[in-house]
């Protein structure tokens, strides 16, 4: 979600009116998506909620939305005429970054504040809409520094240097990427080419390195810069377009002239932006059925155009909207049915109770969980909840057995969480380390999901449901657990077998299998002192896990 | 110390039965008939036949010698004023059950203290009916007990609870799926496209090695992919790009609650209903107060022919007042990749002022006509580990998992 530093004066002055705070905080800003973070004076901190709509990244963008419903109503208006400049595309870009589109923008009043308005907007188009310049890179430069047609062209990282920004000496291109923050931050996006892009005009003058870096020539704009070059680089041209048509519409909202550039890619030429307007068809009883709202005509209309639409033909079953050439979120009818909601006021709008009498039911899984801590509190034992998340070191290493194969995440944040536990007990030493200066004995226990390796299922990967129990003090005894074990088994019903069987992390001769079905359900006995070692542990430990899955099943089977 | 047994206590009274029955018989008698003349006759027979006073002989008892004096009377005599018989004699009668060992020693100690105070009001002293002499001490009842912690549920599992049965009593049928889960369900069934900066390695986990879920039926793939290709036959244009189904079967673990929708959906729900799911999900943010290493979401969708955003808005409104005890709320756009219109929801809280709760909107058509539901969906997600840091008065979000019994031990039930 962008995050705009936005100044109240400037925000008002596009707008047209002055907005109160309140008004701003709960309506205004609300048509234009956004909310807002923070007030200090005139400083705005505005978080704009909509990740697929560039052209409201920006005050002038936020101030063009709200425009709309306060007077300024219908499609915005940019009108282009030809500069006469020709970019020309090369084929050496080809395989590096081979699409271009620009345009020129003139008669601009650059003061300090609307320089950084500028930069912000060309940092969130590039940064987030360009998925941090990988897919959009925007330059804009000096136009006036300019001389002749522009080429867009592959050099060899040794072939040419230049001055990039806030720098004073020429660089070759390879050596920008070694040496330039930007270089350093972006480089890896030209990692493996053997050509580098690069804007030049005729008389020479490097423009920029996309997607890295601008020259300190032409491409730095400052407050007496009056007319300016864009272009936005990269692979897909219906991306491309919309990122320019944003940053020439904020310009223009700005008192811009813009102009149109060709773009020449071998013998074909395109001619950019290109700002007509796009259409789509409404159908009138779709949009009263999912807005809920029995509108007439004239205030679907009206709303539409305090939603910046221009209606191109009403019928009685549909309505035909233009809208501009900056929204290329607009994919089907519903996104402008929820711009017209959104001009009416989310708020405005009588919220109505829906009425279906339905039958509710939770998972068979979640009322017996509930049944078997009930059994589980009732033998004194307090629950705990941890973490699916664990490490191998808390699973295998410190439990004293061999590794299994588990559920491991490709990119932990943390190693401490970086793979799926396949069973609770380690959860239960793990909680008795952390707590051995609390009282004894502690008795608690765990109802949880544990995640197996399948290949059958689905997903490869298995959930299964575990109970464990576990009980620290400076005396336990085996019989105290198999105790708790057979209080928990007689209370749910379930015939059981208890057969020893070794376990490394108990006790030779202390622990048991528990067979349900003659099936292994878990394991109960009292953990081995070189565990509780390993745990950092100083009382002894008896605990069992059971496989809750398995004791459902046996429970509600119905050949029992 | 012994008493006699009931059976002692007859004797005493009637004469031990071997003595009875020899003083039955004047010359001989009929085995029938000793048996009517006496009781006890069988142990009567063998006590006296064992005495050498009786033998048997064609059916009768026939008397031999007079019965010896035996010190069998007295020695219950005895026994009846508290004293103690010869060890043979006891042993003799202990043997023949008529006498009992008497564990009179509680009894004893019960009455050595008539007249006395005491701390512990004993068994004996109950039966005894001796609780009437004695002074029952009094206490100091204003102290306060010696620290014990009973067995409870973890309270963050308490809140789960809490809210699954909320949800129960609005007519939500609770939903589940998979902890691992596939990009497919996660994402591309609801309409993410692939190159979504949501589905990155900084936002979303993913699974080691080379293993792929299985995506379902082949119509349903078709169709997922042509909505994001061109639209389907939605009538949308799609997010225009090439979609790869060898992406939409990543393993990953599910990143959101809503993942567990499309499942349901595509399966075919009962129009109209109403469905939840409340699970763990996981995704690859920093640790702090306010980030845990995974956290719960709740949410759901309401699915009927006639549903309008407006009925989402009451059906949100309605439920957040009810879940959280909210006075009021308001309602903001917002923006999902999977609903349209979208709107967050905010709720005044008694204490905590507004708080942003949930995001929710009408299912697109590119998410719901691919998995062949053609009427309205309106869809719903809750954060609701927020509202359990309120609700249990936590200013730090790990807390939910603690691992301080300490604390788990002296936190209050809700």
């Amino acid at each position: 979600m962008p995050t705009l530093d936005v100044s109240y004066r400037d925000l008002c002055n596009l707008i047209g009116t002055r907005i109160g705070e309140e008004e701003l905080k709960n309506r205004a800003i609300m048509f234009a998506k956004g909310e807002i973070d923070e007030i200090d004076g005139d400083e705005l901190k505005i978080d704009e909620k909509d990740t697929n709509r560039p052209d409201l990244w920006s005050t002038e963008g936020i101030a063009r939305e709200i425009a709309g419903r306060y007077g300024k109503e219908g499609l915005p208006e940019y009108k282009t005429e030809a500069s006469g400049l020709v970019v020309k595309v090369h084929e050496s870009v080809k395989d590096v970054r081979p699409l271009t589109v620009c345009a020129v923008v003139r008669n601009l009043t650059i003061t300090e504040d609307v320089l950084i308005q500028i930069i912000q907007l060309q940092e969130k188009v590039a940064g987030t809409y360009g998925k941090n310049r990988k897919d959009v890179a925007i330059g804009i430069y000096d136009y006036n520094k300019i001389k002749g047609q522009i080429h867009y062209k592959g050099y060899k990282p040794d072939e040419l240097s230049f001055v990039p920004l806030e720098f004073d000496r020429e660089l070759k291109l390879s050596e920008i990427l070694k040496e330039h923050p930007k270089g350093k931050e972006f480089g890896h996006l030209l990692e493996g080419k053997d050509r580098y892009p690069v804007f030049i005009d005729d008389a020479g003058n490097v423009l920029s390195m996309p997607p890295i870096i601008n020259s300190n020539y032409t491409g730095k704009v400052t407050d007496n810069t009056t007319d300016v070059f864009i272009e936005c680089s990269g692979f897909d041209i219906d991306v491309l377009m919309p990122a320019l048509n944003v940053i020439v519409c904020a310009l223009a909202d700005r008192g811009g002239k813009i102009e149109t550039v060709d773009v020449v890619y071998g013998d074909k030429t395109i001619k950019t932006p290109d700002l007509a307007p796009k259409s789509i068809v409404v159908r009138k009883d779709y949009m009263k059925q999912i807005t809920g709202l029995d509108l007439d005509d004239k205030e679907m209309e009206k709303l539409l155009k305090q939603a910046r639409y221009n209606i191109a033909e009403s019928t009685k079953t549909e309505i035909k909207v233009e809208y501009p050439a900056y929204r290329q979120d607009i994919m089907h009818e519903r996104d402008v049915i929820e711009d017209m909601l959104i001009s009416l006021g989310y708020n405005e709008i009588e919220p109505e109770p829906v009425k279906m009498i339905t039958k509710g039911a939770l998972q068979p899984m979640h009322i017996f969980s509930n049944k078997i801590a009930e059994v589980m509190i009732g033998l004194g034992m307090q629950e705990i909840l941890s973490y699916t998340l664990t490490n191998k070191e808390n699973l295998f290493t410190k439990m004293e057995t061999k590794e299994k194969d588990v559920c491991e995440l490709e990119n932990p944040v943390s190693a401490n969480w970086s793979v799926f536990r396949n069973a609770l007990l380690a959860g239960i030493l793990e909680f008795f380390s952390k707590n051995k200066h609390h009282e004894l004995p502690q008795k608690i226990f765990e109802i949880g999901n544990v995640i197996i390796p399948d290949d059958s299922a689905e997903t490869a990967y298995r959930d299964v449901q575990k109970l464990a129990c576990g009980i620290t003090a400076t005396r336990v005894t085996y019989e105290e657990i198999s105790s708790v074990l057979d209080a928990f088994m007689r209370t749910l019903d379930i015939p059981y077998k208890l057969r020893t069987k070794d376990n490394p992390s108990f006790i030779k001769g202390r622990c048991a299998e528990i067979l349900i079905d003659g099936k292994s359900a878990g394991f109960v006995g009292e953990i081995h002192p070189q565990v509780l070692n390993n745990w950092d542990i100083e009382n002894p430990v008896i605990a069992f896990e059971i496989d809750i899955d398995l004791v459902f099943q046996n429970k509600y089977s119905k050949n029992r | 110390m012994y008493q006699l047994t009931d059976e002692g206590k007859k004797y005493l009274k009637e004469g031990f039965p071997e003595k009875r029955l020899v003083l039955a018989i004047k010359d001989e008698l009929g085995i029938n008939d000793a048996r009517k003349a006496i009781d006890d006759f069988n142990i009567g027979l063998m006590w006296a036949k064992k005495n050498g006073w009786v033998k048997i002989e064609k059916g009768k008892i026939i008397p031999i010698s007079k019965p010896e004096e035996t010190d069998y009377e007295k020695a219950l005599e005895m026994i009846l004023e508290g004293k103690e018989p010869d060890g043979e004699m006891t042993a003799l009668l202990l043997k023949r059950k008529l006498i009992v060992e008497q564990k009179s020693t509680a009894f004893d100690a019960a009455q050595k203290l008539i007249g006395k105070a005491v701390t512990a009001l004993s068994p004996e002293l109950i039966k005894t009916g001796l609780w009437k002499e004695v002074k029952i001490k009094p206490y100091n009842v204003e102290a306060v007990g010696k620290r014990i912690y009973p067995g409870k549920r973890q309270p963050y599992a308490a809140f789960i609870n809490e809210i699954k049965n909320k949800l129960l009593e609005l007519g939500f049928v609770e939903m589940t799926g998979p902890t691992i889960e596939m990009e497919f369900w996660n994402f591309d069934a609801l309409y993410q496209p692939q190159n979504h900066p949501s589905r990155s390695w900084t936002e979303t986990y993913n699974i080691k090695g080379d293993k792929k879920g299985k995506l379902p039926q082949k119509i349903i793939v078709e169709q997922v992919k042509a909505a994001h290709e061109n639209g389907g036959g939605t009538g949308s244009t799609g997010w225009r790009y090439k979609w790869s189904a060898e992406k939409a079967a990543k393993l990953m673990p599910r990143a959101h609650d809503t993942a567990i929708s499309p499942r349901y959906l595509s399966k075919g729900v009962k129009v109209p209903d109403k469905y939840f799911s409340l699970v763990r999900c996981y995704r690859p943010d920093v640790i702090d107060a306010t980030h845990g290493v995974e956290f719960n979401q709740c949410g759901g969708f309401i699915i009927d022919e006639s549903l309008s955003f407006r009925n989402l808005l009451g059906v949100l409104k309605d439920f957040v007042m009810d879940v959280t005890g909210a006075e009021d709320v308001r309602f903001y756009p917002d923006y999902y990749p999977f609903t349209e219109p979208s709107v967050q929801i905010s709720a005044k809280h008694p204490e905590l002022g507004w708080v942003e709760l949930a995001g929710a909107g009408v299912f697109r058509p590119e998410l719901t006509e691919p998995l062949g539901v053609t009427q309205p969906v309106i869809a719903w997600g809750f954060g609701i580990d927020r509202l359990a840091m309120y609700k249990l008065g936590i200013k730090d979000i790990r807390y939910l998992f603690s691992d301080d019994i300490k604390w788990l031990r002296e936190k209050t039930v809700m």
